[in-house]
């Protein structure tokens, strides 16, 4: 025998389930959850205690007694049961202490679920916050290259050494003219003009917009021309979305003016 | 009650001498039972009962002292076997001891009115006895009873208090008078007397 001597006695009173001190069964189920020897000599006790039981066999019970469970045999419907429980170290064990681990298990389960539906709900988050990213990415590209070729025209409108031409047939003598764009949508336009004949000193073309509901004419910009007679407007309204039937040039005060000055000297051909 | 009860565990001599028909269960009938009970073979039920019933009705009624209520402890030891036989482990013991102690362990509840248990204890109880014929099983249990005769009266009276009336060694002490260390020391040295003999 090799159990610890201190525990030899109450591991003799614990096989018989007459320990009944809480200290020494709490002390004893902890050292037999890691002593091996312990336990052995639990179960050699248990075997010394089966012979204190077998000590008293022979009566027979009656007759009745075998009817009786062979008629409770029949009766019950045959289960399959679970394999062998790990070691037991004692029949003080809660019987709640036995479901434990399905209730751990159980909830496990349920955390890993919680879990796993946040993880899901995040990544289609994220999923989304990428995509938006993508597009804002395209747009910003488009618009850098929207950007670099106004640029280019503005810079090449610009340059010190532009030289606009305008190409006519030969038979025709240099006539003035302004070629324009405008777009309602984005309130904007451009106007670009050649050939323009000289004006005096304190006085400029300014380019009025005639909007189609009738209202008074818009002022949409102005220019006073070069020496060969080229000039250039880029013109904002102030809203967007007027409907223009018609645009017209007149000649007006440095300055530009809030009401145009008659003659047109200029208008959209046709 | 108790000297009765101690003197009672004693007069089941002559009755066991006149049981007939008594088995000589070995190891690899046991084991062939178990398995014809985890088949489901009820008449594997009738031939286990054939074998036992003198066990852990013997048991159940020097605990209870009462012939009503060790029938019902047989009928619960068995039904619980039949309803799990994996319960039993016949690598590891032999039916008759692992019967005797479940049947004792049930009528210790019903002594006590605790609520029976669900199930049965998987406790391994091996014993280097020889069971396999009716004379050496005859020869233990004699042996058994000639050392419990030899023992001191105090110590085999504290084994017997503990172990067939199901009384914890506080309430040993206090019944007996004798100091808690006495009723230990009487209680192990007791056990390993059983021991020391029967190896």
């Amino acid at each position: 025998m090799n159990a610890h001597p201190q525990f030899a006695e109450t591991l003799a009173l614990y096989a018989m389930g007459a320990l009944d001190n809480p200290q020494d069964l709490a002390a004893l189920e902890s050292h037999l959850g890691t002593c091996g020897d312990c336990r052995r000599e639990l179960e050699a006790l248990r075997a010394d205690t089966a012979l204190l039981a077998l000590s008293v066999t022979g009566p027979q019970p009656p007759a009745r007694s075998r009817d009786r469970l062979l008629s409770a045999v029949a009766a019950e419907p045959r289960m399959e049961r679970r394999t062998s429980k790990p070691y037991a170290v004692g029949r003080l064990r809660p019987r709640w202490f036995t479901f434990a681990p399905v209730m751990v298990m159980l909830l496990l389960a349920v955390f890993s679920i919680l879990l796993w539906r946040d993880l899901r709900n995040t990544r289609r988050a994220l999923r989304h916050t990428q995509a938006q990213m993508e597009q804002i990415q395209t747009e910003l590209a488009r618009t850098n290259s929207e950007l670099a070729e106004a640029k280019m025209v503005h810079d090449l409108l610009h340059a010190s050494d532009a030289w606009p031409l305008t190409l006519v047939s030969k038979k025709t003598p240099p006539q003035p003219q302004m070629k324009m764009i405008y777009s309602r949508q984005k309130g904007s336009l451009f106007l670009l003009a050649s050939n323009t004949p000289a004006l005096p000193e304190n006085k400029i073309y300014e380019l009025w917009l005639l909007p189609a509901d009738g209202s008074a004419p818009m002022a949409a910009g102005w220019f006073k021309p070069d020496g060969k007679g080229n000039g250039m407007i880029f013109h904002k309204l102030k809203s967007n979305g007027i409907e223009a039937k018609g645009f017209a040039v007149t000649v007006e005060p440095s300055g530009g003016s809030q009401t145009p000055t008659m003659p047109i000297v200029m208008e959209p051909a046709g | 009650m108790q000297s009765n009860r101690l003197q009672n565990s004693y007069s089941y001599e002559s009755e066991r001498m006149r049981v007939s028909g008594t088995q000589a269960p070995n190891h690899k009938d046991d084991a062939a039972l178990i398995a014809r009970i985890r088949a489901g073979d009820q008449s594997a039920m009738a031939d286990l009962y054939d074998r036992y019933a003198g066990v852990v009705y013997g048991v159940a009624l020097r605990v209870l002292a009462s012939t009503a209520a060790a029938e019902d402890v047989v009928q619960e030891v068995f039904l619980q076997l039949w309803r799990n036989p994996q319960a039993f482990n016949a690598d590891r013991g032999r039916l008759a001891p692992w019967l005797a102690v479940i049947a004792r362990n049930r009528a210790i509840d019903f002594l006590r009115k605790r609520p029976p248990e669900e199930d049965i204890d998987e406790m391994p109880i091996s014993t280097g006895v020889n069971l396999e014929d009716e004379a050496s099983q005859k020869l233990v249990v004699d042996k058994i009873r000639g050392v419990l005769g030899e023992l001191p009266q105090d110590q085999r009276k504290a084994l017997e208090m503990a172990f067939f009336e199901g009384m914890t060694h506080s309430e040993i002490a206090g019944k007996t008078g004798d100091p808690l260390g006495t009723v230990k020391t009487r209680i192990r040295t007791g056990l390993l007397a059983l021991r020391k003999v029967l190896a």
